[in-house]
């Protein structure tokens, strides 16, 4: 009896082991709706070769080349070629979440590409297996009705807020329960406003707004606003509103520095040097001169 | 007088007798032709397929053509210290060894152009270093500084040359019409009036008081494009006079050698004598004694704080990889030459030959050591690349156009030294009135 039981719990801790290898090192969960989420546009030669221009500036880094198995190896998890069995098991729905969220040194790549890119790359890696067939497309999103988006900064309780309708033949009604994201513009990239959120029933998310953002030397902010609705698809665009503080940023290559151009250089550099120069050089057209007039002499002489 | 008039006479006839080749001359030249033909060939694939058919990678992307590059440039620099230092402080005994030291100067600073093109991989965008230079670069006060070097050399070598070139257009009667017509041109309308002969004195002496900084300056900037970087073995407050030092010292044994020859050659005993040794001997200790001193600041300083990278570094120099060469280039081209230099025997001309060659294998072999092992040694780890990209070896294409540039040298050096009296003629005389008339 006692022996069983030991034996139980080594099973069981055995299959535990297992599993949590199985979960942190492989096994990467998609939620069910999105792991049928499917691409809006028909995967072609053409989305094919965007996607690999995409994919050569923002994934090839670590992946390598698809087919050519030079993904980094000094990674861990070790990024998987995109060719291999291992990532075109995938849906296509898995991959888009993939690319989308993200996971430990995998980056997120929401707030970077665009959903078109991250299709077009999608259509890129599928262009490596020659098995696959794409599932019915999303025709949903590419037929949908315009959405016009408004956005509007509320001083009193310091906080953005956005508005999405969509236009039916008479009237206009509120896109409800869409996902929402702010974005402010900086020097390298978008950074997110508040957290993302879902539009209530009037088609309204509140974000609130961080104080003291430095804007431009007037004080203007780049605004961008991202919605997604799996009815309407992807939704973006950017507002430039007054609600930063006005800031003054001297350019890097303003003032004049050792490691600018020659026209900016450091006055006591150029003065040294053309100094220095013009120094030596007057005595070596000196000298020339002499034997100018020694030809002279010679000639006199004669 | 009539004796004196006779002595001169003979002088003048002695110096102007090597001008004539001779049979060794001509087999010495096409050796030197058929060899720079090699490299030319060499240089031509280079050219063609580019500086990946060197041993430079994207690690090591300074290899031998730096080193020579380094090499040549302090070797120019003897031309300063003979005919501008020894000049302007009145030693008489280095008058007849100026112009050796002058051609030197002006063939190796000439060639030192050469050799960085050659380090470039597309040599058709030379122009883009003027059009585009920074003033802010090192890069451009050396191609600045090279440049004047070069003239100034020139200028000092031809002008007290214009005597002896009308000496020459009067004198070699047997010589070719045109070669002749070349001298009385480049000789000016030379008359020996004494208003010519002020001039000539007071321009060589503008440009011997002027190229010392030019010289000095040179070197250190050479130096610079080392020391400016915050690489181990080239992050150094001292590589300035390091550089210059070990200037002197190569220079100087690249004169022994060149006395040595022209001596023996052209039969010059009675002016390039023992004493003439005897002083260069003197000269390549105490110079080679101050680069010791440097060399032990250079090294022994970072030695005893063997900062983390530094220590990387060093360790490779004393017993790694490169143990034997910078042992061997520290002790068979620097100690033991001190030692041997010593002694009276030592600085006769034979083995005053025998000990610069030493001497000048092992300032060849330093500035590959200055320049190589730094550049395997970068601070950023290397990772996931070939194996010759970690650790750089000169290809045999990569050697042969280096030897070209030597074998280049040569021939400039040949043919100036044959075609110009190498002793100074009008000057000998000169001297010796000036001294009758003290």
């Amino acid at each position: 009896m006692q022996r069983k039981s030991t034996f139980k719990i080594f099973v069981l801790f055995t299959i535990v082991l297992v599993n949590t290898g199985f979960l942190f090192g492989q096994n990467w969960v998609v939620p069910a709706e999105k792991k049928a989420k499917a691409s809006p546009f028909l995967f072609t030669e053409v989305t094919s070769k965007q996607g690999e221009a995409v994919y050569t500036k923002n994934c090839q880094s670590c992946h390598g080349n698809p087919g050519k198995d030079n993904a980094l190896k000094s990674l861990t998890p070790q990024p998987p070629d995109p060719a291999a069995d291992k990532m075109q098991k995938n849906t296509d729905g898995e991959i888009f979440y993939k690319i989308s969220e993200g996971k430990a040194i995998m980056p997120s790549f929401k707030n970077i590409l665009s959903e078109t890119d991250r299709w077009d790359i999608i259509s890129y890696i599928r262009s490596f297996n020659k098995s696959y067939t794409q599932a019915a497309i999303n025709t949903n999103a590419s037929t949908s009705s315009p959405v016009k988006i408004r956005v509007k900064f509320d001083s009193i309780t310091k906080k953005l807020i956005f508005s999405a309708k969509k236009a039916t033949k008479k009237d206009s009604v509120p896109v409800v329960d869409a996902e929402t994201e702010i974005f402010v513009m900086r020097y390298f990239g978008n950074m997110q406003l508040d957290s993302s959120q879902q539009t209530n029933d009037s088609g309204i998310v509140a974000f609130s707004i961080p104080e003291k953002l430095p804007g431009d030397s007037t004080g203007f902010l780049k605004i961008i606003v991202k919605m997604n609705d799996d009815a309407t698809g992807e939704k973006s665009d950017t507002f430039k509103l007054k609600i930063g503080v006005p800031t003054i940023v001297p350019g890097l290559t303003a003032n004049r520095a050792m490691w600018n151009v020659v026209s900016k250089s450091p006055v006591w550099l150029l003065a040294t040097y053309f100094s220095i120069l013009l120094g030596v050089w007057v005595f070596l057209i000196y000298v020339i001169t002499r034997l100018v007039k020694l030809k002279k002499l010679g000639k006199e002489t004669k | 007088m009539d004796n004196n008039k006779n002595l001169y006479e003979n002088a003048v006839s002695d110096l102007l007798k090597p001008i004539y080749p001779n049979r060794l001359f001509k087999i010495w030249m096409a050796f030197l032709i058929v060899a720079l033909g090699v490299c030319v060939y060499a240089y031509t694939i280079q050219l063609r397929d580019g500086l990946g058919v060197t041993g430079m990678r994207d690690y090591v992307s300074w290899g031998m053509y730096i080193a020579n590059f380094v090499f040549f440039v302090a070797t120019s620099l003897v031309g300063m210290l003979i005919s501008a230092v020894l000049g302007l402080t009145g030693a008489k005994w280095s008058a007849p060894i100026a112009r050796i030291a002058e051609i030197i100067a002006l063939a190796f600073a000439a060639v030192a152009g050469l050799v960085i093109i050659v380090d470039m991989g597309r040599p058709d965008r030379l122009l883009y270093v003027f059009t585009h230079g920074r003033v802010q670069s090192p890069i451009i006060w050396d191609v600045t500084v090279v440049t004047t070097y070069v003239v100034i050399s020139a200028l000092l070598l031809y002008i007290p040359l214009i005597p002896d070139l009308k000496i020459c257009s009067e004198r070699l009667d047997k010589a070719p019409k045109f070669q002749r017509r070349i001298f009385k041109i480049l000789s000016l309308g030379w008359t020996g009036s004494d208003e010519q002969i002020s001039l000539i004195k007071k321009c060589t002496r503008v440009l011997a008081i002027l190229i010392i900084p030019v010289a000095l300056g040179i070197h250190t900037v050479t130096s610079w494009l080392f020391a400016v970087t915050v690489r181990p073995g080239w992050d150094s407050t001292i590589f300035g006079p390091y550089f210059v030092t070990g200037a002197f010292v190569s220079g100087c044994s690249a004169v022994i050698i060149a006395m040595y020859f022209f001596r023996k050659n052209y039969k010059l005993k009675d002016y390039i004598t023992d004493m003439h040794f005897d002083k260069m001997g003197k000269l390549l200790v105490l110079l080679s004694l101050v680069y010791l001193y440097f060399n032990i600041n250079e090294f022994l300083v970072p030695w005893y704080k063997l900062k983390k990278f530094d220590a990387v570094h060093l360790q490779e120099m004393f017993y790694g990889r490169y143990a034997i060469l910078f042992w061997g280039t520290q002790l068979l081209g620097l100690i033991l030459p001190i030692i041997l230099l010593l002694f009276r025997k030592m600085r006769r001309p034979s083995p005053a030959l025998v000990i610069s060659l030493f001497v000048i294998a092992g300032a060849w072999l330093k500035r590959y050591l200055i320049v190589v092992p730094t550049m395997e040694h970068p601070f950023l780890p290397i990772q996931n690349v070939p194996e010759n990209f970690k650790f750089y070896s000169p290809t045999l294409i990569e050697t042969t156009i280096t030897a070209g540039t030597i074998i280049l040298t040569l021939l400039i050096i040949t043919i100036l030294s044959k075609f110009l009296p190498i002793i100074p003629i009008w000057e000998t005389k000169h001297n010796q009135n000036e001294s009758k008339e003290d």
